[in-house]
């Protein structure tokens, strides 16, 4: 077997029919990790009893593979009646996965505004709940925005674990051509290239708006 | 089957899943101090080269890594077991992050350090491995930690390319009968098993050097 290279650039817009997918679990998935860390991160600060809870739920998403979640909800949530496309399932899957690592984003965000502004907001008489909105998370927005930034490329570079469900993104749509032509290696070296330019634009597009925001990458 | 009975069967492939990670950690680390030490003191061309690599590895996506090497390899000639490929493609993407870490520990020592060790009559090389890079590993141990539980759980992207590890056994189980919540459940506490011990041992040791820090 050789390495055909003009074959390799034939079947690159089919292997290009996955990319809207794959933006949007990427999109659907960046929102749904925000949302669920965001989460477990106030959920986590509400209560010192539920807060050991809180804390294990976020340490035992972290110790487990992103693609044991996304079998886990692909092959159980049928099991219980809950059959959804297989796109959603994924995109949950990586929501889930990565809300655990947002909810850190959102502690060390949450925990760099001063203390001060909490008491201030509590000595006006703010409840708990327009504190958090009104105070606390607009100040924190702006610490967390590189960190989720960074996320954002991560969730990127993970859609492909969705191909194992047969979601038809980028690496499905390669390996659709793969198993039609019975040649691997090209359609697997396109995937690559596309995904480590999609990476590398991506790269640049969230340094150039950290840039136009002002913001610089919080020291860890 | 019970549910001990999967949770064994699928600790059948524990000596695989072992078997990547660790042989993914000798790709891992001297590629990462290697290149994290080359990129904080190279200059010019080979500074671009050094940092085309580094982002190279750091940048793709593991999974689609593994298949484009798995596939593409052979078609140019290089045979690699699914191990060696395994390690390598996952060692090199930690070790890029690693390489960060190192570049990142190096970049925020004290300068006076190697001045001391410059004016002790000590060769740049030998402030290197003597003075600097102990000092910056010892800082990024909390990292590193928390780099090694993403390679134990990236170890999963093998049963893809046909390796029998943890996750595989499980797939082969799931075709001996229908038992989802059983097989899945019982894979997810596989691996929680494992890591869940380094993470909280990973959060400890980060506590320690945040007060560390602070003092």
């Amino acid at each position: 077997m050789n390495f055909n290279f003009s074959f390799a650039i034939e079947i690159v817009p089919r292997v290009l029919e996955g990319i809207g997918n794959t933006v949007m679990i990427a999109i659907i998935s960046f929102i749904g990790a925000a949302a669920l860390g965001l989460f477990w991160e106030l959920l986590r600060r509400s209560h010192a009893t539920i807060r050991p809870v809180i804390q294990f739920v976020i340490d035992a998403i972290r110790s487990t593979p992103a693609l044991v979640q996304i079998y886990f909800l692909f092959f159980v949530l049928p099991y219980y009646g809950l059959t959804l496309p297989a796109l959603l399932v994924g995109s949950f899957g990586l929501s889930f996965y990565y809300s655990g690592y947002m909810s850190e984003v959102f502690k060390a965000g949450i925990d760099a505004v001063p203390a001060g502004q909490s008491e201030a907001a509590q000595s006006l008489g703010l409840s708990w709940a327009d504190m958090i909105r009104f105070v606390i998370l607009p100040q924190m927005l702006r610490n967390v925005a590189a960190p989720l930034g960074a996320y954002s490329i991560s969730i990127l570079k993970s859609t492909p674990l969705l191909a194992v469900i047969s979601v038809p993104e980028l690496l499905g749509s390669a390996l659709d051509v793969a198993s039609d032509t019975y040649r691997y290696a090209e359609p697997m070296f396109d995937v690559g290239v596309l995904f480590l330019a999609m990476s590398l634009v991506a790269v640049a597009g969230i340094t150039q708006l950290e840039r136009r925001l002002g913001l610089t990458a919080p020291s860890h | 089957m019970s549910f001990f009975a999967i949770l064994r069967s699928i600790y059948e492939g524990f000596g695989i899943t072992a078997a990547v990670a660790t042989l993914g950690l000798f790709f891992a680390i001297p590629f990462a101090v290697i290149a994290g030490v080359l990129q904080h003191f190279a200059t010019g061309p080979l500074r671009w080269i050094v940092t085309a690599i580094i982002e190279f590895w750091r940048s793709s996506s593991v999974i689609v890594l593994l298949y484009a090497f798995y596939y593409t390899l052979p078609a140019f000639g290089i045979f690699l077991s699914g191990i060696t490929v395994g390690a390598m493609v996952l060692g090199f993407n930690i070790g890029g992050y690693g390489s960060q870490s190192v570049r990142a520990a190096l970049q925020s020592l004290n300068k006076g350090q190697r001045e001391a060790g410059l004016a002790l009559g000590l060769s740049r090389f030998d402030v290197l491995r003597l003075i600097e890079l102990p000092q910056a590993i010892t800082a990024m141990f909390p990292t590193f930690i928390n780099q090694a539980i993403q390679l134990i759980k990236g170890t999963t992207l093998v049963s893809l390319i046909a390796l029998t590890d943890m996750t595989f056994r499980a797939k082969q189980i799931s075709e001996l009968g229908y038992n989802p919540v059983g097989i899945y459940s019982a894979l997810a506490l596989s691996y929680l098993i494992l890591c869940y011990p380094v993470t909280i041992f990973g959060r400890k040791v980060e506590r320690r050097f945040a007060t560390r820090k602070a003092r």
